[in-house]
């Protein structure tokens, strides 16, 4: 298989895993009118990125893969696993990473079925780990021979276009803004990616508090569109 | 300076009482209040130092021993004076079976250039208790010191039996973060951490729904389930006393429903043991019952036995008497 076509197609925001259904509380920064034109989404997405991402779901893959390097057990899969969950507080981004992590796995099972990916699907059906899109997305890519950096920076990649996607169907902002926003952001990805590694482990799961409260108030908006 | 405080707390003759305790200068710890004033037991952590110093180094170590219930207070704000390497407190926490905790301590204000670390690592049994309050400031903001602080560094872990259910891990640098705008302060000046962790933790999510209803103009804040036995409440706002006595208003609501859940609990076991002592009581005259049957169907056996060793002697006697006439 090609390893560049398969990123791409599992990449996709079309790919069928509900990924279009979250907003992981931006809808919330719409709603109060905190992200209201291309300026503040441009602001969000790079503040996301930079203080959020870069030490959650980025730094979860980047363990994740480290695993896949050396011999993933299935003691430091499942501590990997439950520390993950002991990270993700709010409720709504703690479910969407479980389900979009089986969603996920289930797809990428009948399109190339990867002994590893398999083993954590059973374990999270089984209710013996909670499930991670992170790690389902770092295990399935490791294994099909896509580069770290590639798949690293496609998922950063992908979450921003979630977000810029989410930025022109709420704010609304012209496609036009959100597209210039996503090639803007490039050299912020580059950096990023060739930062990761040198995270120190201690600041893992760093909070953005008032992120955190967003998505928190999620839960309680009287219209919601999203998921999360 | 490192300093420390140790404190224990035991159950006895039904109240918590303190029992081992140990604090060093400039620290000093002891009772909130007149001491035996109620069941539980109510401590109170005072200093004699303007705040902490550079280098300073605190380690707090509570345990809360079976079905004990502790509060512990603080006495102000804790002021973080400028620094150049920092200073650090790390707080342990063991609440045992039935054991429960309270602790929110004042805001913490981070000086100019002030440098920080704390570590919290609460350990709970099966059916601890906690009820635990985080609040920061971003300085003193009349002076003119807000966000100007270098580093502030939290961590705080939940364990419950030993596995992991909940971290907390925030970190605050000004100088590499755009702390006052989105997904941080949002033009607040403070921000406070409210945990509750019990295994009746999605009861008290259920209550908090019903009452958290109303958004507030000076506080903006989130709850929500953390884990299935941790609720987290967390806001910002621009008064620390203000959030101070929001966490506290929490606090005790969480208190009272804490003392809620373990009366049922009492009360069940209760209802639970006089039925099972019913249920022997039953059983017991079952038994009886049967031995008396047991006993009336030997009484009518040997009843039997002996009437027919009487018919047997009448036909005896007759054979003899036949025998006589042959």
């Amino acid at each position: 298989m090609n390893p560049l076509l398969t990123l791409m197609q599992i990449n996709d925001s079309v790919f069928p895993i509900g990924g279009f259904t979250h907003s992981y509380g931006l809808e919330t920064y719409i709603n109060k009118e905190i992200v209201h034109d291309a300026k503040t989404a441009k602001e969000y997405a790079q503040t996301l990125l930079e203080h959020s991402f870069y030490y959650n779901d980025a730094a979860f893959f980047h363990k994740a893969w480290q695993l896949c390097e050396s011999r993933a057990t299935k003691k430091k899969i499942a501590e990997l696993d439950a520390l993950i969950t002991a990270f993700k507080a709010p409720y709504e981004i703690r479910d969407a990473s479980k389900k979009l992590g089986i969603r996920f796995l289930k797809l990428t099972e009948k399109l190339k079925p990867v002994k590893r990916c398999s083993t954590y699907l059973k374990a999270i059906n089984t209710q013996e780990l909670h499930g991670h899109y992170a790690m389902a997305f770092a295990m399935f890519a490791h294994a099909q021979q896509i580069s770290y950096t590639d798949a690293l920076s496609a998922f950063y990649y992908n979450s921003l276009n979630g977000i810029m996607t989410n930025c022109a169907k709420l704010v609304p902002i012209s496609q036009m803004d959100a597209q210039q926003i996503l090639f803007k952001l490039q050299p912020l990805i580059n950096k990023l990616v060739a930062l990761q590694p040198e995270l120190d482990d201690d600041l893992i799961g760093n909070c953005c508090i008032a992120q955190d409260i967003r998505c928190m108030q999620h839960e309680k908006l009287y219209t919601r569109i999203y998921i999360s | 300076m490192d300093s420390k405080i140790v404190l224990n707390v035991a159950r006895e003759e039904g109240r918590s009482r303190l029992k081992e305790s140990y604090h060093n200068a400039p620290y000093k710890l002891t009772h909130y209040g007149a001491a035996g004033l109620t069941d539980h037991l109510e401590m109170i952590i005072m200093s004699a130092s303007p705040g902490i110093m550079d280098t300073d180094y605190l380690h707090i170590d509570v345990h809360v021993k079976e079905e004990a219930h502790l509060k512990l207070f603080t006495q102000s704000f804790n002021k973080l004076h400028p620094m150049k390497t920092g200073a650090g407190q790390h707080t342990d926490v063991h609440v045992n079976a039935g054991g429960v905790f309270h602790y929110i301590p004042h805001p913490v204000t981070p000086f100019k250039d002030s440098i920080f670390k704390a570590s919290n690592h609460i350990h709970l049994a099966e059916d601890a208790v906690l009820m635990w309050g985080d609040i920061i400031s971003v300085g003193r903001i009349h002076m003119k010191e807000a966000f100007e602080f270098n580093r502030l560094h939290t961590q705080t872990k939940i364990f419950r039996n030993g596995k992991l259910s909940f971290i907390d891990n925030q970190l605050m640098s000004p100088k590499s973060q755009p702390i006052q705008k989105m997904l941080f302060f949002e033009g607040y000046t403070h921000q406070a951490t409210f945990l509750f962790s019990a295994l009746f933790a999605q009861e008290l999510k259920q209550e908090l729904d019903e009452i958290l209803t109303v958004e507030y103009n000076d506080i903006s804040y989130g709850f929500t389930q953390a884990s299935t036995d941790v609720v987290i409440l967390r806001a910002l706002g621009t008064d620390g006393e203000l959030l101070y006595d929001f966490l506290h208003m929490l606090g005790q609501l969480c208190w009272d429903f804490t003392q809620h859940k373990l009366s049922e609990k009492k009360e069940n076991s209760m209802v639970r043991s006089i039925e099972k002592e019913k249920e022997k009581e039953k059983e017991k005259e079952k038994e009886k019952e049967k031995e008396k049957e047991k006993e009336k169907e030997k009484e009518l056996v040997e009843d039997k036995k002996s009437v027919r060793k009487s018919s047997r002697k009448v036909v005896e006697t007759g054979a003899i008497e036949g025998v006589k006439y042959a």
